[in-house]
């Protein structure tokens, strides 16, 4: 037993140096330079260490604010309509008919091309002089065409609407296969008490599905609280910092303008903000699991 | 038997091992040095230049990385490289706001032995102003751009309409244009007005014609909440874009506000001198020939302000052959190169020598009546800390043209008391 246990270490010692290189010290070198005032541009300043100076000015600024409020806004909307559309995929994908093998590769495509190349063809799509959106409610009637990336509030959804593009396939995958586990008996004797399609979803599916919704919920949740490559490609956080969300905020005070403890700041709030919802829901994902075998 | 089947396999085996050697040889010969820039409008022009180099340069081989066309994207992939201390990059392009602060963090070697000060002076002055910073040079003036009001000739004649001499004027008479044509297609006005760099050179174009300007760089304090900024502000907001232009020019780069004019759908455009060529070139603009162009108006008649523009290159410090980078830099900023570079994509040389050169000066004419625009051209403030107050006044300029009824007075002194603060990082200079 010992031995195995031993070996079972050793088996793991090159992922946990992994994990400890690329992921643990980034985190605690970007927590102590988050103490400190250090600003590229202007070496002379050197190191300091101001304590929590840096976390006292980012909550008294209101940059930070709103692009907090946008973040939150952004996930707010995105999240409830991707797990939404997503359910209504994976029921669909469920079901037995001709073509599906295929259909379910199809629907992994948003999610396979890289942000990056998708926020541009959206870009395109948005576009105000040749974009497919304006053409689809305008057609050849030019002179009508809007102009969303110019607008803070189209621009926001445009944003949204491109996010919710690209990962509502990733909650479907995860909840079809929550959807899989379901065993076909409990639908055949709710069929014999002679339940209808809907009491049959409500009653048997939803409730069995909870840890897969939940488990969609919280990759989604810190995923897109991080969202960025979208703001970078389609709007650079404009108009009217509209679309600025606190990954790019932190980015641009870290890489454009050199504020690196500033910066790393936002970054580790950022970082305190998913791992603080992460743990609540793997809490209520627990909690679900045990009322599920009856604890 | 055995044998000769043998002998054909050993023979490639020997030929490949002597191919080997050779090739390895060859490669311990090469130098390479890193080139990070955007792509060109001629690349043939740069292949041509760098192929020329390498031949004067044996064993040197420049492998160039192609990095992203927007200036403060570009800006955020070499401040990653440069501060990371990346030996792998010798030369780059800086635009002309970056040299003082590159040269403040220590990332450009600064060029003051190889650049002598009789050199500089064959440079024009703002240029090499620009790259200067406490008393040492950090980058060669490649070529210079000033803000330039671009215009239908063909609209302005046919409604008869002088070219306008102040930005009342240009109002105006897009107005009165826009009502005799009836082209629900055309629009006043189409200049940059994203909330990204080029947005500072609009509005502060409008701003310096006003006799505003941005800050005041003696006290080292914010002008913005200065009635003539302010003013100026008001105006684009509530007479360029209110009136003569559309909102779609809250999401224009250079690029887009361009393809607008050039295709027939603006009367007014601003932008940098490289347009002209594109606006004239019959393959890609349906207004070639009917284009005229003048300097920037103000608000007074002789008061309009052009910003200064352009790009350097600049001589990474921790590049582990400095001198080879300097003679590509001095190379590729050569007279030869900019006459070839101006030849082909009609952007203005820095060299004063060249607005004499007879080619240039036949192939384009209209370069020499830009010479005093670009004497005059206002240069964005020279300072470490650009990055961060562009971001500010981005963030200021684009909430009150974005945003409906927005406070004007109330927003500049938001953005000036911000700017103020980083302005105040500067005063830390004489404590330690």
């Amino acid at each position: 037993m010992k031995r195995s246990q031993d070996a079972a270490l050793w088996f793991l010692l090159p992922s946990f140096c992994f994990v400890a290189l690329f992921s643990l010290f980034p985190i605690v070198e970007s927590l102590r330079l988050s103490f400190y005032r250090m600003i590229l541009t202007l070496p002379w300043l050197g190191q300091r260490m101001v304590g929590w100076e840096n976390y006292a000015d980012l909550a008294t600024d209101p940059v930070a604010r709103d692009a907090l409020v946008t973040t939150l806004l952004f996930i707010g909307v995105t999240i409830p309509l991707e797990l939404l559309l997503g359910l209504g995929i994976a029921l669909v994908l469920n079901e037995a008919f001709r073509g599906r093998g295929l259909l379910r590769a199809v629907v992994l495509v948003p999610w396979a091309i890289p942000t990056v190349v998708a926020s541009q063809m959206w870009r395109f799509i948005f576009n105000d002089r040749y974009g497919l959106v304006n053409f689809m409610l305008f057609g050849a009637d030019t002179s009508s065409y809007l102009a969303p990336l110019a607008d803070p509030y189209l621009a926001l959804a445009a944003i949204m609407i491109a996010e919710i593009w690209k990962t509502t396939p990733f909650a479907a995958l995860i909840i079809l296969a929550g959807l899989q586990s379901i065993a076909d008996e409990l639908y055949e004797a709710a069929s014999v008490d002679g339940a209808t399609s809907w009491q049959k979803f409500r009653h048997v599916t939803l409730p069995l599905l909870k840890p897969a919704l939940l488990l969609a919920l919280l990759f989604r949740t810190v995923d897109s609280l991080r969202v960025f490559d979208l703001v970078y490609v389609m709007t650079q956080g404009g108009p009217a910092d509209a679309t600025n969300v606190l990954q790019f905020y932190g980015y641009k005070k870290t890489f454009a303008e050199g504020m690196i403890g500033y910066g790393s700041a936002i970054a580790v709030t950022v970082f305190l903000l998913s791992l603080t919802l992460a743990l609540v829901y793997l809490h209520l994902l627990r909690t679900s699991r045990w009322k599920e075998a009856g604890l | 038997m055995f044998i000769a089947r043998a002998i054909p396999f050993m023979l490639a085996l020997v030929l490949a091992l002597v191919h080997g050697v050779f090739v390895g040889v060859a490669y311990a010969q090469t130098t390479e040095l890193r080139f990070v820039t955007w792509r060109s409008e001629a690349p043939e022009v740069w292949n041509q230049g760098i192929a020329d180099f390498e031949r004067q340069n044996p064993g040197v081989k420049v492998i160039r990385e192609i990095g992203p066309q927007s200036s403060t994207q570009l800006h955020d992939l070499l401040t990653q490289k440069l501060k990371n201390r990346d030996p792998r990059l010798d030369v780059f392009v800086m635009d002309v706001i970056w040299p003082a602060e590159f040269g403040s963090a220590g990332w450009t070697l600064p060029l003051d032995r190889y650049f002598s000060k009789s050199e500089q002076q064959g440079f024009l002055d703002a240029p090499i102003a620009a790259n200067r910073y406490r008393g040492s040079i950090f980058g060669v003036p490649l070529f210079i751009d000033a803000g330039l009001l671009y215009y239908r000739k063909d609209l302005l004649t046919k409604y008869r309409v002088a070219p306008p001499r102040t930005w009342t004027e240009l109002v105006d008479a897009a107005k009165k244009i826009l009502t005799a044509a009836n082209d629900p297609q055309l629009i006043g006005y189409s200049g940059q007005f994203k909330q990204y760099e080029g947005l500072i050179c609009n509005m502060m174009e409008f701003i310096l014609g006003n006799g505003g300007k941005l800050w005041d760089e003696v006290a080292m304090v914010s002008a913005l909440e200065q009635p003539a900024a302010r003013a100026a502000v008001r105006f684009v907001r509530d007479r360029i874009i209110g009136e003569v232009s559309h909102r779609g020019v809250l999401a224009y780069e250079e690029p887009e506000s361009l393809a607008l004019f050039t295709e027939g759908r603006a009367i007014f455009h601003r932008n940098w001198p490289y347009a002209w060529a594109v606006a004239n070139d019959s393959e890609r603009s349906k207004v070639a020939g009917r284009v005229g162009r003048a300097p920037l108006p103000g608000f007074s008649p002789a008061q309009g302000a052009a910003a200064l523009g352009g790009w350097q290159i600049g001589v990474s410090r921790y590049s582990l052959q400095p001198e080879l980078a300097w003679r590509f830099a001095a190379f590729m900023t050569g007279a030869n190169m900019q006459k070839r570079i101006a030849l082909a994509t009609g952007r203005a040389p820095t060299r004063r020598a060249l607005y004499d050169d007879p080619e240039i000066d036949k192939k384009m004419p209209q370069l020499k009546s830009l010479l005093e625009t670009f004497k005059q051209a206002a240069p964005r403030p020279v300072t470490p800390v650009y990055a961060p107050l562009s971001n500010i006044m981005q963030r200021y300029f684009s909430s009150v043209l974005a945003l409906h009824n927005t406070d004007i007075d109330k927003r500049a002194s938001f953005a000036g008391r911000d700017m103020n603060r980083v302005l105040d990082l500067l005063r830390d200079r004489s404590t330690p």
